[in-house]
């Protein structure tokens, strides 16, 4: 069996953004970059079926700038056999679905798992346009995953607005993966340094023959205002004054 | 008071980062065959997991651990709530092999990096940190010293956390003074010896991590030669291990009791009492009776080191807090608004003594970073040039041996005091325990004491090692220094800084041939009141001079790099300060000492003993 994880380079959750002067994008210098932890999800559960199914291959594929190489390296060290590095540059999500479109014809894998969104766009579309692409059986925001012995079909458990909800899925199928599916693995020693042998293919995007060019053009971005200072109010009149006239909530 | 695990464990990763890859270019080292099996991108991700496990982990055990410290239940020490998980991740990890040798199934990782993984492990959680690395110092001696059965018996379960380890050197009556050990052993046959006799302090003696402790101790065999000459090593397991590798029966090793102490409270220190129903055995270590302390010297330097990073850990940790503490805290107004009661009140950073600690600590912690990875690159050098360039590889060994001391004795000193400078900054919410500094001044005190108290380090220093391979590493040591401060002594931006190390590093001198003559002349009460400010002094000044290299490189990366963000301009702009700041406020007080080194006063030395007081 063979399992393809699509993950993303992004910077990481603690880091601090900037948008540049320009507005057109955030500032790449002295940003820390991770895994972003919705694709690390995707990577663990891929590891999870490998290790009880045994005989399973499970590649990574990202699409981005050679950067990502470091992202890829991070989830071959926690044990996934082989990385596919697309390189191409301000895709939007069309133009990434595309690509992994591409990847998916030539891999053929059994099942897709990626991230249900990236921490940084928040778009929450790739997975879904793959599936509509590629004519496949879609699992979004999914916290259970239990593969059938014949792998033909799977039951996940999904998050739903206030619930869950159980749905039986025809493999090969796209899943996108919500927190609770699992908690990832940190890579350990061992699997570094074995990580460093492992084939990583780079895949140059334009060669790849689909329309890269973003349909979602970025006209300016900007941040989100400071918030205020707070300030100490002297009695309940001057709050109830302040709600009413100020915040406005009252 | 909550006892939520939540994690005050702060790291400083790009500080690390700059000490390891801009300074003191530890990259260098991977174009060495010893280490070409890696890369800098491995030890990042190696880096990286580390300060995650130490901040998910056992970052948040620390203060709750510290609360429930270690129990002894029927004779069985119980660790704290969290611990045995925190245990079999980091094994599962793999952090502790590290730097072990390929050969002995480890990871021969650069010692350079290492030091930054046990930075950031003993950081978050110093107790917890104590049981992996006495197990590290007891394997790394099964490893080189032991062969056959013994090897194949403990050696993989140590490596993997089934099995834990300690250094069993003290007793009651010998502390200090090592050579003093009674522990008794009698040979039955070969290598196996029944061992009896009383340990003290011993860390990590007992507890419930692993499946066995494997303890390293050293007895004397009957007729042995009186003092350290007469001492052999023994490995000495909790239980005897099974010829398929199980557990077995007990080995006769009991847990008598645990210390209640300052600080370090969830690391165990037992009591054991070996052979009491004359049923324990051990195993003589390197076939060879009587060669126990060169043997524990191997595990002791290393240890030594481990133990200056404990300082450097708690210390930086201790920093980092006290800073977000100091933007975060309001009291008082600005200085320069002193007239008027109406003033806005402003952090407490914006105060020029606050300030003052801050820097203070910083430069501090950067100071004793740099020495720890120094010392640790010449390490790594010494082992990867051994066979191509034996005369190189003989240089950095110097330099190690050289080093050593100063690392065990200034980071473990300054990490005390730096602890004290950060519940200074706190004010009264640093004397209570919802802030972690507290704990990080208690948990540090101790660094100063075990592995050689700091005076037996200066001893070791002024006595032995300043006159390592016939004086030849002091003349290398120096002529660095010389080169530096003759090359940079007119530098725009800090020459006056390389110019005042120049002075300090003069003043050295001087007391160095103050030490010299008392050592000549016989006066070794006055040499040996004379060593511990002898090391202080050469301590500030390679620190001094590691931190003004820095300055150097940081003022040349801020300056000539117009791609950067500001946080690495402000980085930048931030070494450069503390270096001038190290310069200006702390190496004149190395005058000081050679003058009290040069003085040859002996009012501490002549005082009569009732002198001190005569009411007790
Ligand atoms: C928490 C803790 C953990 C420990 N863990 C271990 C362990 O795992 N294994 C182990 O074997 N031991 C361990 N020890 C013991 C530790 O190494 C000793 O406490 C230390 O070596 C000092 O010995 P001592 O306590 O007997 O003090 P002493 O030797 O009595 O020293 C008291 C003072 O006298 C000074 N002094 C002693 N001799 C001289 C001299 N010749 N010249 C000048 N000054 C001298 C010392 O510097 C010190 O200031 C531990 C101790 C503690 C507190």
């Amino acid at each position: 069996m063979k399992i393809l994880v699509a993950i993303k380079r992004v910077p990481d959750a603690e880091t601090t953004i900037k948008v540049n002067p320009e507005g057109t994008g955030i500032v790449n210098a002295g940003v820390k970059w991770v895994v972003n932890p919705f694709c690390e999800i995707a990577i663990e559960e891929a590891l999870k079926i490998k290790e009880t199914k045994g005989d399973v291959e499970v590649v990574l594929v990202t699409v981005g700038r050679s950067e990502s190489q470091e992202q890829l390296r991070t989830g071959l060290a926690m044990g996934a056999d082989r990385a596919i590095l697309v390189t191409a540059e301000n895709l939007d999500t069309t133009g990434v679905s595309r690509v992994l479109a591409k990847i998916v014809e030539k891999e053929s894998p059994d099942v897709v798992f990626l991230g249900k969104q990236a921490i940084d766009d928040d778009s929450n579309e790739v997975g879904q346009m793959l599936a509509q692409r590629l004519g496949w059986a879609q699992a979004c925001y999914i916290s259970e995953f239990n593969m059938a012995d014949d792998a033909k079909s799977a039951q996940v458990v999904r998050e739903i607005d206030g619930g869950m909800r159980t749905d039986k899925v025809m493999l090969p199928a796209i899943i996108t993966a919500d927190l609770r599916l699992n908690e990832p693995r940190y890579a350990s020693l061992p699997g570094i340094m074995k990580a460093r042998k492992k084939p990583l293919e780079e895949i140059d995007g334009a060669s790849l023959g689909v329309d890269l060019e973003p349909k979602i053009i970025i006209k300016s971005m900007a941040p989100p205002p400071a918030r205020a200072a707070g300030r100490l109010v002297e009695s309940v009149d001057e709050l109830i004054n302040a709600l009413k006239n100020e915040a406005k909530v009252l | 008071m909550s006892d939520a695990a939540i994690n005050q464990y702060k790291a400083d990763l790009r500080s690390m980062e700059f000490t390891l890859y801009e300074h003191l270019k530890v990259q260098e080292v991977f174009t060495e065959d010893y280490f070409s099996h890696l890369s800098r991108e491995e030890c990042d991700q190696i880096i990286e997991q580390t300060a995650r496990f130490a901040d998910e982990y056992i970052g948040p055990l620390n203060g709750p651990a510290d609360r429930a410290g270690c129990t002894i239940v029927d004779g069985q020490v119980i660790t704290p709530e969290g611990f045995k998980a925190a245990w079999s991740k980091l094994y599962e990890l793999g952090v502790p092999n590290f730097a072990v040798p390929l050969e002995h199934g480890g990871f021969q990782g650069p010692s350079s990096v290492g030091s930054v993984l046990h930075e950031l492990l003993s950081g978050a959680n110093c107790s917890f940190n104590m049981y992996p690395s006495l197990t590290l110092g007891a394997m790394d001696l099964v490893a080189t010293f032991c062969k056959g059965k013994v090897r194949e018996t403990f050696l993989e379960p140590m490596m993997d956390g089934r099995f834990g380890g300690t250094m069993c050197l003290s007793e009651s009556q010998a502390g200090s003074d090592v050579g003093s050990a009674t522990t008794k052993a009698v040979k039955i046959e070969d290598n196996r010896y029944k061992i009896s006799g009383t340990k003290c302090w011993i860390s990590a003696g007992d507890h419930d991590l692993g499946e066995n402790i494997v303890h390293l101790v050293l007895a004397r065999v009957e007729g042995a030669p009186a003092g350290t000459k007469g001492i052999s090593l023994f490995v000495v397991p909790k239980y005897r291990v099974n010829d398929d590798g199980s557990v077995g029966e007990s080995n006769d090793v009991q847990t008598v009791s645990i210390e209640h102490k300052l600080g370090i409270k969830a690391s165990s220190t037992a009591v054991l009492a070996f052979g009491e129903n004359d049923n324990c055995e051990g195993f003589l270590v390197g076939g060879e009776e009587n060669s126990g302390m060169k043997q524990m010297f191997q595990m002791m330097n290393s240890a030594r080191i481990i133990v200056g990073i404990q300082g450097l850990a708690a210390a930086s940790s201790a920093y980092l807090n006290a800073l977000a503490y100091a933007r975060d805290r309001k009291q008082g107004s600005s200085v320069k608004a002193f007239k008027d009661p109406n003033a806005p009140r402003v952090a407490i950073i914006e105060h020029s003594d606050v300030r003052r600690m801050l820097m203070e600590m910083k430069a501090r912690v950067e100071g004793m970073r740099s020495l720890v990875v120094k010392l640790s690159k010449h390490q790594d050098l010494s082992l990867a040039l051994a066979e191509k360039d034996p005369d190189t590889a003989n240089y950095h060994k110097g330099q190690v041996d050289l080093l050593t001391p100063i690392v065990k004795a200034y980071c473990s000193d300054q990490g005390f005091r730096v602890c004290e400078l950060a519940v200074q900054v706190y004010g009264g919410a640093g004397y209570v325990q919802d802030n972690p500094v507290e704990q990080y001044l208690r948990d540090s005190k101790i660094f100063s004491i075990y592995e050689g108290t700091n005076h037996i380090q200066a001893l070791d220093l002024v006595v032995r090692k300043l006159r390592g391979r016939k004086g030849q590493d002091l003349v290398d040591f120096t002529s660095n220094m010389t080169e530096f401060i003759q090359t940079n002594a007119n530098d725009p931006g800090i020459g006056a800084e390389v110019r005042a190390l120049g002075a300090a590093a003069q003043g050295l001198q001087e007391a160095g041939a103050s030490i010299m003559e008392y050592m000549m002349s016989g006066k070794l009460d006055q040499l040996t009141l004379c060593a511990t400010p002898f090391l202080e002094a050469m301590s500030e000044i390679t620190v001094g001079h590691l931190l003004l290299e820095a300055a150097l490189i940081a003022e040349e990366c801020r300056t000539q790099n117009d791609d950067q963000s500001q946080e690495d301009f402000d980085f930048y702009a931030g070494r450069v300060m503390s270096a001038k700041f190290f310069a200006n406020f702390i190496l004149p007080t190395v005058h000081a000492k050679v003058a009290a080194i040069k003085s040859a006063d002996r009012s501490a030395l002549d005082i009569p003993d009732r002198g001190f007081s005569t009411a007790w």
